[in-house]
């Protein structure tokens, strides 16, 4: 429980950071930790497939490209214009108003005690194997489909990235 | 379910015809493909299934929506011409496959049983949608609409799959008959406010996607840089599966909790009503105003689709059709139409002045404009008056009194700018050579005329159907 405490307290802190901190790469830095303190979380939660897929997804392959774009996109000279006080105070209240929402239902919701539950603690859930027969078994039919997503968009990525020759016009 | 493998292969099979370098095969593939589509799609008629661990459900409800949508999809690919012999500039094999995988995801959206299904199926459509409005790309505008459809149609997928997880979370299923039934025991006060707060979050990524106001900006931007054909397609196509989604939905697995949602729905109806016309009213292009028009169009639907009476599927799918049909018969006339203009001039012009005179060497396009003008504005004898009538009796019948009084006065406004287009073909002085129509455009120009003037007169043909 202690070490639940502390790795909130930490997640908590890198995800604030990711938004405080003034250099766009610093940034991107402490959102790779924050996914690092969010794949501890999963590993509390017994789920050990999801910690590894999200250090290798996110951590890994989805961080470093971002990175990269930051790198190449020369920050300095092409900074976004400061936002007025009226946006600010305006993407506070919403911001604020959604929070103050989500707090009072997870306030008022009653979720049920591991008592409740059968009180059965299965230490196999996480495992590659269980997820695997569900994913294959139960979810068959999803997992087949999104293929056809994935397929949608590459076949698009292609289309579209292929430079086109000739004059633009409006 | 047939449907949706048959259509998976199909748009492979498409890509693969790509390779032959031979254009004039790729329409008469897609059209029979479609058909072998819809031939599988009625197959499951009077027979209600469960597919794959209670995935999908085909009953006659889904076969229907699926029809619909099959219909429209055959339409617009009968009006596409091949894309043109422009070989540098399309890809029709690509527009093709992808037009048959979006229509993979629609009809996951009218027979999902899982929610898991729901979203798998809107992400299909939507990502298909967001490259067919790029396709244009030496045109800035169809640049700027799929760059700007895609930021906000990914922004809205977030919020329905967090309002997806929320629902889960308080009802911990994710099938919509299961979650129905706990939603109906919850709802004697003990409902975890988890499940209001994600019932309001998937209504409004559904809502995003059919276009209803206040989530409608991205609307008129997307329908004018878009290509026309795909404008067609995304007018239609989308809209029908969206409201078979939310109908299934909102009659369906939300009706424990009718009373949290029922009037912001009510509100957001006589909103969508009132901005989608009278924006309408103002607009100089043609396109832009069928992109006002389709939001008008997403108000009425919302109308009926919060009951749970048994002939409230039946307006819908009449009404989708309906306004399906004559759609599409207006883009097929206003892409041949720009298409001369466009020669003299750099700029494509889609403004209401480009029919001007239509009516003198063109009497074809004219009547086929005016029918499926007289449709969208719901004047008798044509399948648009009937759909409105349906749906309005409907709310009658239900006592929703303000929203029926705001949608009949909205359709009185739509007559205003329906008619533009009508004056414009027939009194107004202007030169549109004599248009030479394939064959192919001209039977399906001829086939939608009358399929809407057919079933203005004799509804029950279908509506007995349905």
């Amino acid at each position: 429980m202690q070490f639940w405490y502390f790795l909130t307290a930490l997640t908590l802190l890198s995800a604030l950071m990711v938004v405080l901190s003034k250099n766009p790469i610093h940034s991107v830095l402490y959102l790779v930790f924050t996914f690092f303190c969010i794949s501890g979380h999963y590993v509390l939660l017994n789920a050990q497939f999801l910690m590894a897929v999200n250090i290798i997804v996110y951590a890994g392959a989805i961080m470093v490209l971002f990175l990269f774009v930051i790198m190449m996109l020369d920050l300095r000279r092409n900074m976004p214009d400061s936002k007025s006080n009226l946006t600010k105070l305006a993407g506070a209240i919403l911001g604020g108003t959604l929070l103050v929402i989500l707090v009072a239902v997870m306030r008022k919701t009653q979720f049920p005690q591991f008592s409740q539950m059968g009180g059965k603690f299965d230490t196999q859930t996480g495992m590659v194997e269980n997820l695997g027969q569900v994913l294959f078994r139960d979810y068959l039919l999803p997992f087949e489909l999104v293929s056809i997503l994935f397929f949608v968009a590459m076949v698009g990525a292609v289309m579209l990235g292929k430079r086109e020759a000739g004059e633009r016009n409006f | 379910m047939n449907s949706i493998i048959a259509l998976s292969l199909f748009g492979i099979a498409n890509l693969f015809l790509g390779f032959l370098n031979n254009r004039k095969i790729l329409l008469p593939a897609t059209l029979a493909f479609v058909l072998v589509a819809l031939g599988l799609n009625l197959a499951d008629w009077n027979q209600e299934y469960l597919w794959f661990n209670n995935m999908l459900r085909t009953n006659n409800l889904s076969v229907n929506f699926a029809s619909v949508i099959l219909v429209a999809t055959f339409l617009v690919v009968a009006v596409s011409r091949g894309f043109g012999d422009d070989e540098e500039h399309t890809h029709p094999a690509e527009y093709y496959a992808i037009m048959l995988f979006s229509v993979v995801g629609a009809i996951m959206m009218v027979t999902f049983e899982n929610l898991i299904m729901l979203f798998v199926g809107l992400e299909i459509l939507s990502v298909s949608m967001y490259i067919l409005t790029g396709t244009d790309k030496r045109n800035l505008r169809s640049n700027e609409a799929a760059l700007k459809y895609f930021l906000m149609g990914a922004f809205a997928t977030g919020i329905l799959l967090f309002g997806i997880a929320l629902i889960y979370g308080a009802t911990g299923s994710f099938n919509i008959h299961g979650i129905e039934a706990l939603v109906l025991t919850a709802a004697g006060g003990s409902a975890p406010a988890l499940l209001y707060i994600g019932i309001v979050m998937v209504i409004i990524g559904l809502l995003f996607k059919v276009s209803a106001a206040p989530f409608h900006f991205w609307t008129p931007d997307v329908y004018e840089g878009a290509p026309a054909i795909f404008t067609a397609f995304m007018s239609t196509v989308v809209k029908t599966a969206g409201f078979a989604a939310l109908f299934r939905l909102l009659g369906g697995a939300f009706t424990g909790v009718y009373g949290t949602w029922i009037y912001i729905l009510y509100f957001l109806t006589m909103l969508t009503l009132i901005i989608g016309n009278i924006t309408a009213v103002y607009q100089q292009s043609f396109k832009r105003m069928l992109a006002y028009s389709s939001i008008s169009h997403a108000g009425y639907l919302m109308l009926t689709a919060t009951a749970k009476v048994a002939h409230t599927q039946s307006s819908i799918l009449f009404y989708s059709l309906a306004y399906s049909v004559a759609t599409i018969s207006a883009f097929a006339v206003l892409m041949v139409v720009a298409e001369t203009k466009e020669s003299n001039a750099e700029k494509t012009n889609e403004n209401f002045d480009i029919f001007n005179g239509l009516a003198k060497n063109n009497p074809l396009l004219a009547f086929v404009l005016t029918v499926s003008m007289l449709s969208l504005a719901g004047i008798p004898l044509t399948a648009g008056f009937w759909g409105k009538f349906f749906i309005f009796s409907d709310a009658f019948q239900r006592g929703i009194v303000v929203p029926l009084v705001v949608a009949v006065l909205m359709s009185a406004v739509g007559i205003y700018y329906y008619f533009k287009a009508i004056i414009s073909a027939y009194f107004k002085e202007g030169d549109v050579p004599a248009i030479e129509l394939k064959p192919i455009y001209k039977i399906t120009l001829i086939v939608t005329t009358l399929l809407t003037i057919v079933l203005g007169i004799a509804p029950d043909l279908v509506k007995s159907i349905f």
